[in-house]
């Protein structure tokens, strides 16, 4: 259907529409006219990234002048399918209505694993191998000495790519990662340099948030970004952890042992070519005397992950002259390095602020903090003098200088904390070494700043002003939209007790109870011989799930459990993990049933998920919020507050649109009470009857049968359910046609609705 | 013997025709049989219908049984748990084929199996790790399965893209090793060494489902566990050529995905999807079409005339060159048909195939045997089944070497003309108008056999039977010619039969001038 928001057509890829997308388009057409950041909240189910999707490029096609651009942040690849997936949909639909006028390039970017079609390299294990393994073939100097040699490996499809040069580009239209893969191996280009290249003029890129927010990685990707560009962070409650993730560093003893590792092997590396070649150290030596670090414009080939300090706060002058030479900055590495060893030996756990601790490695082994903030630099410089390719073999020593670069960087924002050994296991010693960061709208400010409209949307922004605080920034738009539903297509209940009477809960003192555990066994015994197809049960942490898995196994429940459906389980291994979920999937779809156990993110909830809140970072960072942004501990990270995302997060998952229908199981004791339940998501909370707060596992099932009949579309056609939907039970429209639109003036509808 | 009885009861045709042929003794037990040999094999090891999947449960899981007084433990393992442990542990079952029986014995290698079992159990990697060092057989049990991991690479890419969590792997570069936060729980850092050595049950549980849910891969039922472990690696290396060569896969898995991204409750309503049909065993099909279109079969008892067409035959032809002519042009489009016409035509074509199921002959446009009195039909189906048997028989006899054959032979000959004798006794006047008469009239004279006389006698009484004419008396003759129809190709085998016995028994004859002595 199209139709109209104020000044724009917009094109959107079925008959009819959801209100609370309507009115979600209209917010967002007034921030991108007020070139203005905008936060909304919108459940999930509700179609946000079709909404989204449609509203943005439909904006940018009325305004061919402008060079709004669409940069869409995903927090996952799977979720990055997702999306190039809807967007082809709405891109079809948009091109039969406009022709060639729609015509415009979408495409995702990952990393070099996900996007190599080199048979050779992309077999390797890891990320850091297949970029190790193409960096050996594309390398500017390997490619060089190749042209002499032809014995010297190059991958044919960069080759190919260089060859073609400006010819290569993308035809208009939809790539997904899979559909770039298909097309380099059709023209016989690189997929991932394509990609790269053409993300400069790509109408809509789909990425992850890290090539955004972490300047390692934006430094390179995201630099050239018009600042029209629209940018969306899809699935945003977690956003603040990925900004301080970004800035965030840890040094381990293994990390200590490969440093000295790598700093022996590039002693040699130096020795070698003082021996062969000094002319070219001598060269790196002039540069560095000029006042360049960087050897200006690097081949494509050669880029490297960026500075890990945000580009506002990289210092523009030349390199301090003591580390000009390669051997006396390979010995003042050496020396940090030592300092950090004799750090990790503490045995009380210590923090610092990053201006202590520069200061004492000021005092103790003589580094200035102006030379740490060079350490990034001055590496990359040497690395590339060098020409080392195996670089997955050096990240040690590169961990060690983003390490040193961060923190010669920030005075504020950040501490050092020192532990021995994990909370959980004092007897093991595993010393650490962290710097963390606190404050998260560090690495999102530049994207605040660069871009002229920032929109942040998930289905758990509540309580919505706590944001704008976090990342300080300034929204002018902040919605919260509920959910229209005109059936009870979720049932959520509390169960308090199992069939013996006895309470359930996950709290600490009744977790390793053999009766708490029996009982959710007979809990989830009972309901997979109810329930049709699929159940999901969250637990609340890995050791938890394998404990009750193994004692399940010992007591014969797990196998009582299999006879009825088929059981997968989500292990620390993704391979393992991401089968298991495809398979869990066929198992649902074919009617064989499955039972999938996954960890907090009935759907069963098993307890109440619970954050590790000892950890001294957490508490660093709250010391910090508390001081710096004058947000409570209460009003962030308590419990409750903990609970309310991560739990609704998980029985989110329940329904993915509004024609399927589920039940929830919320397993604690603790939901019964009536100041942690309120936490959950509104449109969760306004399905749990009264008489449901408080039931045991008989009466659960009891329900389950119950429900599941009426849970059930009673109209099996399509025709049936549409017609249902349209007329609606309760007399407020849940579904919009294009006449309903256009009958009633948009401006008012938003606001009519809600 | 057993057997036998066990076929009649199934099959009383088959009864029927061993009365008639071994009771009547024109064939002999064993040649009536011999001809029958892989129906007693197959029927006698007959598998129900239904294929049998795995079980659910995991069945080698099991606790061994102690007897309370010495530390010793006894698994009892059955042909079931040993396959189910071969198609879930491919290591297991590589490391069976390569040591059993060259380097240990059968009972030598299971107990190596669940030592190993017991030493996972005890989650002490360490000692795991000490006992793989001693003994590399046994570390072979001990050791991450390599088979698995390959197979989880392989499968791993051609999962399903919106749920692929191993991409984010390598796309997040915050997991640098050091980089960002440590995160809770995943700090589990092993020594490299022993990690080979890590196994847990959750995995085991995973592989399992895994392996239920593919179902079951080959069909031997023998208690053999070599032959067991042998199909299921032949099944694999199948399925792996099988993906190596299966293009579409991923179109279809890009189509699913583009279906799955659709929100369907903002669609229009649409028709039911059309899903592809394939018919794998279409015997299989048609017979379970066959109740639905009988049941509609009564309503439209005139046969398929009820599909009308107002096209003339003409303007159907340049239709059909129309069509030509634009598929030789445009190519065939996705759906080559609309899916609605196909509908009709696939329900029309299943109430023709399946009402005709017993119809003889070649023409499948009528259905003239379900028209006809049950015993007619069941006597016509009859003398088709025993003339084929004869014929057989007849044919299996040539060249005729000896003595025994040649009498065969003419006994089977003379069976013809029984079985023509009795074909007589149909009631349908006019198959004999057309057939019999000439064949029997046209050839017995060259067949020395003595009740020849007899049964055309016979014949000419029967096609003269008032009573048994009556019932059809008002057929008509379009009705007639369809039946002779049918007959005709049981007619054309018996007329090739008899000319070829003719030529012969000339041959013979010119032959047996020279050499008085007779037959060879």
């Amino acid at each position: 259907m199209k139709f109209q928001i104020e000044d724009v057509t917009v094109y959107f890829p079925y008959d009819h529409i959801y209100p609370e997308q309507h009115a979600c388009m209209v917010e967002l057409k007034r921030a991108l006219d007020a070139k203005g950041h905008c936060l909304l909240e919108m459940p999930t189910g509700t179609g946000k990234t079709i909404a989204l999707l449609s509203l943005i490029t439909s904006y940018a096609l009325s305004k061919p002048s402008s060079l709004v651009k669409l940069l869409y942040c995903t927090r996952t690849v799977h979720e990055m399918e997702k999306t190039l997936a809807e967007l082809k949909l709405l891109h079809r639909y948009q091109c039969l209505h406009l022709g060639d006028a729609a015509r415009t390039l979408a495409l995702g970017l990952s990393s070099w694993k996900n996007l190599c079609i080199d048979p050779a390299v992309v077999s390797a294990e890891n990320r850091d191998s297949v970029d190790a393994g193409c960096r050996k073939l594309t390398a500017s100097w390997v490619r060089a000495l190749a042209v002499e040699n032809p014995n010297i490996l190059t991958c044919r499809f960069y080759e190919d790519y260089e060859k073609a040069a400006s010819e290569a580009v993308l035809p208009p239209g939809v790539y997904t990662l899979q559909d770039l893969r298909a097309f380099g191996k059709e023209k016989g280009w690189c997929p991932y340099f394509l990609a790269r290249h053409m993300v400069q003029f790509a109408n809509v890129v789909v990425y992850s948030y890290q090539y955004l927010l972490d300047p390692k990685v934006a430094g390179i990707i995201s630099k050239e970004m018009q600042r029209e560009s629209v940018v969306v962070f899809d699935e945003a409650h977690n956003i603040d952890n990925v900004c301080i993730e970004a800035l965030s560093v840890s040094v381990r003893r293994q990390t200590l042992e490969g440093a000295t590792r790598n700093l022996n092997k590039m002693t040699q590396e130096i020795q070698r070519f003082k021996n062969t070649d000094a002319g070219r150290l001598r060269a790196e030596y002039n540069r560095l005397v000029d006042g360049l670090a960087q050897r200006g414009n690097l081949p494509i080939g050669d880029t490297w992950l960026s500075n890990p300090v945000l580009p506002d706060d990289i210092l523009k002058q030349a390199v301090p002259g003591h580390i000009w030479k390669a051997e006396s900055f390979v010995s003042l590495l050496r020396r940090l390095v030592q300092y950090l060893k004799g750090r990790l030996e503490t045995e009380n756990v210590e923090k610092e602020g990053p201006v202590a601790f520069v200061g004492s490695i000021n005092a103790q082994v003589g580094i200035d903090q102006k030379t740490l903030r060079f350490c990034y630099d001055r590496l990359h410089s040497l690395m590339l003098t060098l020409e080392i390719t195996d670089t997955d073999e050096f990240l040690h020593i590169q961990t060690i200088c983003d390490f040193a670069t961060l923190m010669g960087t920030y005075t504020r924002g950040f501490s050092i904390i020192i532990e021995p050994f994990d909370e959980r296991m004092p007897h093991i010693p595993d010393p650490v070494l962290q710097l963390s960061c606190h404050d998260a709208s560090l690495a999102i400010k530049p994207v605040f700043e660069r871009f002229q409209s920032v929109v942040i949307t998930s289905g758990t922004l509540s309580p919505i002003d706590l944001y704008p605080r976090l990342l300080n920034f300034n929204p002018v738009v902040s919605r919260s939209f509920t959910m229209s539903l005109t059936r009870d297509c979720i049932c959520p209940v509390v169960l308090t007790r199992g069939s013996d009477q006895l309470p359930v809960s996950t709290k600490f003192d009744l977790r390793s109870d053999p009766g708490v555990e029996r009982n959710y066994g007979r809990l989830l015994l009972e309901m997979v011989s109810v329930v049709p197809d699929g159940i999901v049960c969250f637990f609340v942490s890995y050791s938890y799930m394998d404990g009750i898995v193994n004692s399940w196994n010992e007591t014969g429940i797990l196998k009582e459990i299999m006879q009825h459906k088929l059981v997968f389980i989500e292990t620390q291994d993704v391979v393992e993990t991401t089968l298991a979920l495809d398979n869990y999937r066929k198992a649902c779809g074919c009617g064989r049933g499955a039972v999938f156990f996954s960890v907090a993110r009935l759907v069963i909830m098993f307890g109440v998920p619970f954050q590790y809140t000892l950890s001294r970072i957490l508490l660093a960072r709250l010391e910090y919020l508390r001081e710096t942004f004058q947000i409570k501990e209460g009003d962030f990270l308590t419990f409750d507050a903990l609970l309310y995302r991560q739990a609704a997060q998980c029985v989110g998952r329940v329904i993915r649109s509004k024609a399927d229908y589920g039940m929830m199981i919320f397993a604690d004791k603790r939901y019964s009470r009536h100041d942690k339940r309120s936490k959950l998501p509104g449109w969760i909370l306004s399905h749990l009857r009264d008489a449901h707060l408080n039931l045991s596992t008989d009466m659960a099932v009891h329900i389950a049968r119950e429900d599941f009949l009426n849970l059930f579309p009673p109209w099996c056609s399509s025709y049936g359910r549409w017609r249902n939907h349209k007329t609606g039970g309760s007399g407020k429209k849940t579904l919009l046609s294009q006449e309903d639109l256009e009958k009633v003036g948009n401006v008012s509808l938003g606001e009519m609705l809600f | 013997m057993a057997i036998m009885l066990i076929l009649f009861l199934i099959c009383s045709e088959l009864q029927k025709l061993h009365k008639q042929f071994v009771i009547g003794d024109i064939l002999s037990e064993t040649e009536f049989w011999a001809t029958r040999m892989k129906l007693l094999d197959d029927k006698a090891s007959r598998k129900p219908k239904q294929r049998v999947g795995l079980k659910s449960d995991m069945i080698f899981n099991v606790k061994p049984s102690s007897d309370g007084q010495s530390n010793r433990v006894t698994f009892n393992l059955t042909p079931e748990i040993i396959h189910q442990i071969f198609a879930e542990k491919p290591a297991v079952r590589q490391a069976y084929l390569t040591f059993v029986p060259s380097k240990m014995t059968e009972k030598d290698f299971w107990t190596k199996y669940w030592r190993a079992e017991y030493l996972h159990s005890t989650k002490n990697i360490v000692a795991a790790a000490a006992e793989a060092a001693e003994d590399e057989e046994l570390a072979v049990f001990l050791k991450q399965d390599d088979i698995l991991a390959n197979e989880a690479r392989r499968k791993i890419r051609r999962v399903d893209p919106t749920l692929d969590m191993e991409a984010d792997e390598g796309d997040d570069y915050t997991h640098l090793p050091d980089h960002g936060l440590p995160r809770d729980g995943s700090k589990d850092v092993m020594d490299s060494q022993y990690e080979q050595y890590r196994r847990s049950f959750l995995q085991d549980l995973n592989r399992h489902a895994a392996v239920v849910l593919e179902g079951r891969a080959i069909d031997v039922e023998s208690g053999d566990t070599r032959s067991v472990a042998e199909a299921l690696a032949r099944s694999k290396q199948v399925e792996l050529a099988n993906e190596a060569s299966d293009g579409n896969v991923n179109q279809e898995r890009l189509d699913r995905i583009s279906r799955m991204a659709e929100i369907e409750d903002l669609q229009a309503p649409r028709d039911h999807p059309v899903a592809p049909l394939s018919i794998k065993d279409p015997r299989d099909y048609f017979d379970s079409q066959q109740a639905n279109a009988l049941k509609t079969f009564g309503d439209t008892l005139a046969g398929t005339k009820q599909m009308t067409s107002d096209l003339s035959t003409s303007e159907a032809y340049g239709s059909l060159r129309e069509s030509i002519s634009e598929i030789k042009a445009v190519g065939l489009r996705a759906p080559i048909v609309k899916s609605e016409v196909a509908l009709k035509v696939l329900n029309g074509l299943n109430q023709n195939i399946s009402s005709t199921k017993y119809q003889i002959g070649k023409n499948a446009r009528e259905s003239v045997l379900d028209r006809l009195p049950k015993i007619t039909r069941d006597e016509l189906l009859l003398h088709w089944t025993s003339i084929q048997e004869l014929l057989k028989h007849f044919w299996s006899s040539y060249p005729i070497t000896t003595t025994y054959l040649y009498t065969k032979v003419n006994l089977a000959i003379m069976m013809y003309c029984n079985v023509i004798t009795s074909v007589s006794s149909f009631p349908l006047q006019w198959v004999l108008d057309e057939c019999e008469i000439r064949i029997i009239c046209g050839q017995t004279e060259g067949c020395h056999v003595k009740n020849l006389s007899k049964a055309t006698g016979n014949i000419l009484s029967k096609c003269h039977d008032p009573a048994s004419t009556t019932d059809l008396k008002e057929s008509q003759s379009d009705f007639r010619h369809q039946v002779s129809l049918l007959v005709q190709p049981m007619l054309q085998a018996l007329d090739a039969a008899f000319a070829h016995y003719d030529a012969d028994l000339q041959k013979r004859s010119a032959k047996s001038g020279e050499r008085p002595n007779g037959l060879v």
